[in-house]
Formats: C-alpha cells, structure tokens, sequence
C-alpha cells in the first residue's frame, strides 16, 4: 500500500502537483459535463455531432493525464486553458459558473448548430475571467436571459500562518498516498454528481441531436465572481463535498445550484427539421471542402433566392433541351463505369465532353476510374481545326474550363483563360466532326444530375483530396466539374429518358453544368447561344445572372491563397499520373496517340496556369507568355489539322 | 478493519423498473470503488431521467446483471415482500486460518444495502378502472398516475444515488489502499436466496467475519 510515486520529489512538490492536478480534473469533469459537444457522452471514438471545435481526438488509449486520479476522460482544450490559469493563480479559487442562456430562435441557417453560438461576454470587470466555449468566439451580442443555475467553487484552503513545507515535514508519503486515495474517491463523486444536478438534463438536451433548443449552456471559469443577491442564493441549493485534508489545507469542493430549473429546459424546443440542410448544402463550418462551386453565387447575389434561380435555370435548359436526356439523376459512381464498360456508339458524349484536367476531376470522385477518364482521350484526340473559340462562350470551354476557371480565379487575370478556351473549343469542334452526334441533350443532362453527384462525391471529395494532395481549393473548384462528369457517363450508358424527371430537375445546382456539356457539344453550344461572357466562359458561371457570376469570382478570389499551398503537389499528379491515365484509356479506346499528346498539353497549361497564381507578378507573367505561345502553337496546329 | 454499512432508502418499484434500478444503484456504488484507472462510461436510463456512470468494465457488467437476473426471479417467486440486496466489499486476507475458515479470509470493509419494495400496485390499479369504474377517462388518469408515480419514483431513486455521494465522501478512512493493476475491489451481491434463513445466515457469517458493522442512516 505504500504510494506508487517515487521519491524523487520532494513531499511538497508531489502535493503541489497532486493538488494541480486535482484541479485541473475536476475542471475538466465539470466542463465536459456541461459543454455539449465536448462530452465523454458522444465518445465511442469519433467527435461528436460534426462539430468542427469539438476537440481532439482519440478517447482511446490512455494519456498521461488520464492516469492522475485514475479517471481517464476525453481532453478539454477549453479545460487545459483554464486549467493553466488556475495554477498561474497559485490554486487561488476557481469558479464555474454554469450559465443558462435564453435565446433567439434565429439560427443562422447554415450553421445552425447551436454550438456556434458564442459565448456572451458579460461585461465582467475581472480581468481574469474568461468564457469557456467551444468555438472560442465570442460575440458581442447581448444574451438575451442569462441565468446561473450553477456555480462550482473548487478551492485549496491554505492553513493560515504554516507553509506546505512545514506540514510536509510530517506527512509521510503514506500520507500522500491517503490523500490521493481520497481525491480519487472525491473526483469520482464528482464525476457522478454533475451527472445527478438538473443541469445535466439540460446538456442532455442540448446534446441529443434532434433538437434545436432556445437556450443553450455556457460553463464560465473565472478566479472570482459577483456573489448571489441573497434572494437568488435563496433559490439555489447547495451541495458540499467533503473537503478532504492536505498537509498544508483542504482541497474543497461545492456547488451551488437551482434546482428548479427543469421548466426552463422542457419549455422552449424547435423541430429543427427546416433548418437542418447542413448536410446537403454543406455548411461551410462543417466542412470547407464541401461548399460548392455555385454558392459563391448566392453570396454574390443579394437574394436567398440563388437556390430556386438555379432551379429555374436547369429547368429552361431542360425544356430546352430535348428530352432526350438519359440523366439518371441520381448519379453513382459505379454507374459511370457501366457506361464505360458499355460505351457502344454513345460514346460520342463522353468523348464530347472536354478532356478534364486530371487533377480537376479526379480530388472528387470517390473511387476515380480510369475508364472515366477515357472519354477525354477522345477529345485530345479531335485536334481539330476550329480552334475558333467562337465568342460562343462557353461550352467548348467548359470543360477545359473547369481547370481554367481556377487558374483564373487564382489568377484572376482573364488572360489565361481564353487560351484554354481555345483548346477546349477545339476538341468541342473535333468532337463534333470525328465522333457520332450524340444528342447534345445528354450533355445538358449532366447538368441535371450535377446536384447529386455533388452530394455524393462531394462528401468523399474531402479525402480524395488528400489522396491527392490537391489543394482544398481545387478540389472545390474541381468538385463541379467533376460531378457533371459522371454524371453525364451515367447518363449515357442508361440512356434512359425516364430518369429524367421533372422531379430531378429541380435540383439547384444543376444548372452549372450545363456549361460543361455545351463544350462537348457544338451544337448545344449555338443553342445555347446566349452566352455568358467569352471571359467568364471558362467559368462554370457563363449560365448565370451576372451578379451571380461575380459573386462567385469574388468568391474564388478570396479562397485562392490557400490553393497555392497544395499546387506543386497537384501540378505533379496531373503531368505525371494524368498521362498514365489517358494512356491507359486510350490504348482501350483504341485512340490515336496525338490526342494523347494534344490532351497532355493542355492539361499543362492548365496545370501552369494554376502554378502562376502561387508565383510572384512577374513570374506570373513570364509564365503566361509561354503558354500563350504554347497555346497559339497548339492552335495553328489544330487548324492544319 | 471496520465495516461500514449503509443502508439505502428504500425504494417503491414496480416489476418491470427492478432492473433499471437496480443497474443504477449497484454500478453507482461499484463505480466509486473502482479506483483502478476507468474510463467512465455514462449510462442513461430508460424508464427515468436518470444518468449514472459505469466504470466500463464487460465482466463487472455481466455479474450484476446476472445477480440481478436471480433477483428478479426471487422477486417473482416472492411477490409482495421488501427485499434486500447487499453489495460488500472485502479484502482477502490470506492469515492464519482461524478456527472459522480456512487460508484465505474475506475481510468485509463495507456494506451496502439496496431496500426494495417490489409492488403490483398499477397494474390490478389500471385493470380495475377500466374494468369497473365509471369511464369518465380512464386512459388519461391512469396515464397521469402513471407519471405521477415514476416521477416520484425517479425522485427517490435520485435521492438515494445521493445518498450514496454523501457516504463516500463522508467515510473514506476505511477504504483499503489502491493497489496497483487492480480495477476495482473485491466484491460481492448478495441476493435473498431461496430460503430466507440462509440468507440471514450468510448475515449473521459475515457478521462474525467483519467484525461490528455500524449501522448508519
């Protein structure tokens, strides 16, 4: 029974750290069980309800601090800060106040998660007081009710007029072992209490994920508070914990707490139903990666309306387009390789569709095949002579553009743009005379079936990604392109005209990728006609509204800065890797090898033109001209061709 | 070594909470001696708003989910009696073999003592207003008894999870020290057994073995 702790310390300095310690654990059992989201409740592993803040990480395996008091709990980042306050403080009183807020119902529709509500600052003049809250922001907003419903004191009441060193010249280190016991066996009442006090119902509440509740519960540490007026004391209960005895004090512990505070939590609680589109909509906070090309847009554009403007857009398009579209809205990738597989004189859609940039396609799709990328050997193949990158605007672009709209996002400059549109136009052209007119209709199709694809693939985007080390940017960027892709294969290999649904139409994202499909196809392109401006052509945007467009380039602009990190890492994947690809689909397609080549170049320039972003002004430049010579190169061939 | 003792309130249950509570009870106690490093598992009940901690250990689990299965199959074959469950902790010792037992001795350091009063009451309460009494609505009034009733329930169990709080944190001198590696301290239930003399036998014998137990409540 002796203590387990070694002597190289001497007996006040392991009772300074056992009381810090003991500290720091209590904080911890006390926040954890009132912070939702931060809670050993959601800990089979994973964080708990998407929240982005909730902490780290592993709940298994033992960390050091897990072995103080033998309870191992999830880490509080929250906690650990406060925690090294409080021993600044020199075991000065710590104070949790556990805050009931009331407020508004006005959730901020793509958050939504009430955990984005920010603490709110009282106005304490204690400079050392802080706020606990998950997300670390705080806002200036006034609460609307805050109510204490619970206050913890966790205290070292030092014996007046003896150091610890004097007591400890008595204790013996069975002595520090009893104590230690006894923090144990008090950590652990603890631990159980905060479990039994009404407010834990609230942070059950708050916890369960089917509701949106009006208030939420805010832990507040601080090193002194504003005592009750002696009516709210009234209210509230207090329950002591047996102090337990140190060599030189006791450690204490208490609550006070209302214990009638069950009316508050069961009064107000909103279905959160009609709000909850994170998943769908891809709520920046839960996940960067998953917003989509197009909601640039509706920031641009002042109006909510973005979502049912797109609607309407795939809809015109849809009644424009014929019917023949064989859009199986609900695009799987697992589809797209039954196009392949059977790729009888369809084909002339895929091979349409503009070669995408390696990288641009691939950071979204979750199982990226190959046989996808065989239709873009097809294009490369069609270095045919129009090159004319007719103001028509966009389609022939589109696909090329999907890359070069990044470039130029990063870029900014409108310049390199064009080049690729050429290119891309030129395989629209290529496509049109070499392979057999598909009904342009598929093409806008895929528009069709963009909404899903995004769902799908967009989610896995985030680790495709990875795989590829592509910036996150590009693989926003990307995400579009992407999708239509598949799509469009899908479509063509069911061709079945029943999938298209009205019902599908709706989809608001659609609309997009109409841009890529008119590349494809010549003719869809006239039809479309209307054009977008040729400079935003690249742009999946050439379909809409200007302010649209613009709020999706300024959008872009302002997420370059982190694209340029990954670019090297992209640029290499898409020289090397690419042309592996392309070869292999080729060599199935029984393509020719010029397209190869043609193809490779232009998704280098692409890929240059996204380097440039990352480089200085002038690098930029020197860049761009090189490419444009490529570029003119590249053209005056197609057109001998 | 003494044996403290604490003797819980006792609780009104109906059949079917039983295992609810008794699964709350019993973990609860277990879980505050268990001062080998746990990782705390919280655990919500169903019939009431309750949420007590398990130290997360399957066997710990499994044991007094089996005692409480013998239990409820006393209960069952003894209707209508208040019952006693006893969790004791102990310490082997292995010393010199009293005139009592052999080699090994448990050394009982506490006891605690779960009181039930199992009752039938709603369900001959339910079927009687059905059957008998001016329909005026039965299903509404029953439902509010019903409620009625498991929030008192649900409040007693409440009261009697902080009784057990307060005796740990008011008697922690006599819990053996923690030695390494071990989760949690010897244990065991005790359950009415089918004869009741036994049961009082076993009492009286562990009695004898742990020297005075304090009687407090």
């Amino acid at each position: 029974m002796a203590s387990s702790h070694s002597n190289t310390h001497t007996e006040a300095a392991k009772l300074e750290q056992i009381i810090t310690e003991f500290f720091y654990k209590s904080l911890l059992i006390i926040l954890e069980s009132r912070s939702p989201y931060v809670s050993s409740r959601n800990y089979s592993g994973e964080q708990i309800m998407s929240s982005p803040s909730s902490s780290s990480s592993s709940s298994s395996g033992v960390r050091p601090r897990d072995k103080w008091f033998n309870l191992a709990l999830r880490e509080c980042p929250s906690a650990l800060e406060n925690f090294d306050l409080c021993r600044q403080s020199n075991f000065e009183p710590v104070v949790v106040d556990v805050i009931l807020e009331q407020k508004q119902l006005d959730w901020d529709p793509v958050t939504f998660s009430p955990k984005s509500d920010l603490v709110k600052h009282s106005s304490s003049k204690d400079k050392n007081s802080f706020f606990w809250n998950s997300d670390q922001e705080e806002s200036g907003c006034e609460a609307k009710g805050e109510k204490v419903i619970e206050r913890w004191f966790v205290q070292h009441e030092s014996r007046k007029g003896r150091d610890c060193s004097s007591g400890s010249r008595r204790s013996s280190s069975n002595n520090l072992s009893a104590l230690y016991k006894k923090l144990i066996l008090l950590l652990r009442s603890l631990y159980v209490t905060v479990r039994l006090l009404p407010a834990y119902k609230i942070f059950r509440d708050l916890n369960s994920s089917g509701q949106i509740r009006a208030f939420k519960l805010v832990p507040r540490v601080s090193s002194s508070v504003e005592s009750f007026t002696q009516k709210e004391e009234a209210e509230m209960q207090r329950f002591w914990f047996t102090p337990v005895d140190t060599s030189c004090g006791r450690l204490c512990l208490s609550v006070l707490y209302r214990s009638s505070i069950s009316d508050i939590s069961s009064e107000s609680s909103t279905p959160m139903s009609p709000q909850f589109i994170p998943d769908y909509v891809g709520s920046p906070l839960t996940d960067p990666l998953r917003r989509f090309p197009s909601l640039p847009v509706s920031q641009g554009s002042p109006s909510s309306l973005p979502f049912s403007r797109r609607h309407s857009w795939s809809f015109d398009r849809y009644k424009a387009s014929p019917p023949s579209v064989s859009f199986s809205p609900s695009p799987t990738h697992s589809e797209s390789h039954a196009l392949v597989s059977n790729p009888s004189s369809r084909r002339a859609p895929p091979m349409s569709l503009p070669p995408h940039p390696p990288g641009a396609s691939l950071p979204h799709k979750k199982n990226t095949n190959f046989d996808e990328y065989w239709p873009s050997p097809n294009f490369s193949a069609s270095p045919s002579p129009s090159p004319s990158p007719s103001p028509s605007p966009s389609p022939p672009i589109r696909i090329p553009g999907g890359h070069l709209s990044k470039a130029l996002l990063r870029s900014e400059s409108a310049p390199v743009n064009i080049p690729v549109r050429k290119l891309a136009g030129s395989p629209a052209l290529s496509c049109k005379q070499n392979l057999p007119p598909s009904p342009p209709l598929k093409i806008s199709r895929a528009d069709i079936s963009w909404t899903d694809n995004n769902m799908g693939p967009m989610k896995s985007g985030a680790t495709i990604e990875k795989l590829f080390s592509f910036g996150k940017g590009d693989g926003q960027k990307y995400s579009g392109v992407n999708s239509p892709r598949t799509s469009f294969f899908r479509s063509s290999s069911r061709s079945i005209q029943d999938d298209f649904d009205d019902s599908e139409v709706p989809c608001p994202f659609d609309v997009e990728y109409d841009d890529m499909d008119p590349g494809s196809r010549p003719e869809s392109y006239d039809r479309r006609g209307n054009p977008s401006d040729p400079n935003e052509a690249g742009l999946f945007m050439n379909r809409k509204s200007q302010d649209a467009a613009v709020g999706a380039l300024v959008q872009m602009l302002k997420k370059a800065p982190p694209l340029r990190q990954d670019i090297p890492s992209s640029i290499n994947f898409s020289e090397a890797s690419r042309p592996e690809m392309w070869n292999n689909n080729i060599q199935e397609q029984n393509q020719n090898t010029e397209a190869v080549t043609v193809e490779h170049d232009a998704s280098s320039i692409i890929t240059s033109s996204r380097l440039v972003a990352s480089m200085t002004t002038a690098d930029a430049l020197e860049e761009l001209r090189s490419y444009k010579e490529m570029k003119n190169l590249l053209l005056s061939d197609d057109g001998k061709s | 070594m003494n044996c403290e003792v604490c003797q819980l309130k006792e609780l009104e249950v109906e059949h079917f909470e039983i295992r609810e509570v008794l699964r709350c009870i019993l973990h609860t106690i277990v879980f505050h001696r268990a001062l080998g490093l746990v990782r705390p598992k919280d655990v919500d009940l169903e019939l009431f708003e309750i949420t007590y901690v398990q130290c997360g250990d399957v066997e710990l689990e499994k044991k007094i989910d089996e005692k409480i299965d013998h239990f409820i199959s006393w209960v069952e074959k003894h209707p209508n009696k208040k019952s006693q469950i006893c969790l004791s902790f102990y310490e082997v010792k292995s010393k010199q073999p009293s005139w009592f037992t052999n080699k090994t001795e448990r050394l009982y350091w506490e006891q605690w003592y779960v009181n039930l009063n199992v009752t039938q009451h709603p369900k001959h309460h339910s079927s009687k207003s059905h059957h008998t009494k001016l329909v005026v609505d039965p299903g509404e009034s029953a439902t509010e008894e019903r409620s009625c009733r498991r929030a008192m329930v649900e409040a007693s169990l409440r009261e009697v999870l902080f009784q057990i709080i307060k005796f740990v944190n008011e008697k922690k001198d006599h819990v053996p020290p923690i030695s390494e590696g071990v989760i949690y301290f010897p244990y065991e239930i005790t359950i009415p057994s089918s004869s009741d003399s036994a049961f009082g036998m076993d009492m009286i014998k562990r009695m004898l073995h742990s020297g005075h137990p304090t009687m407090l409540s």
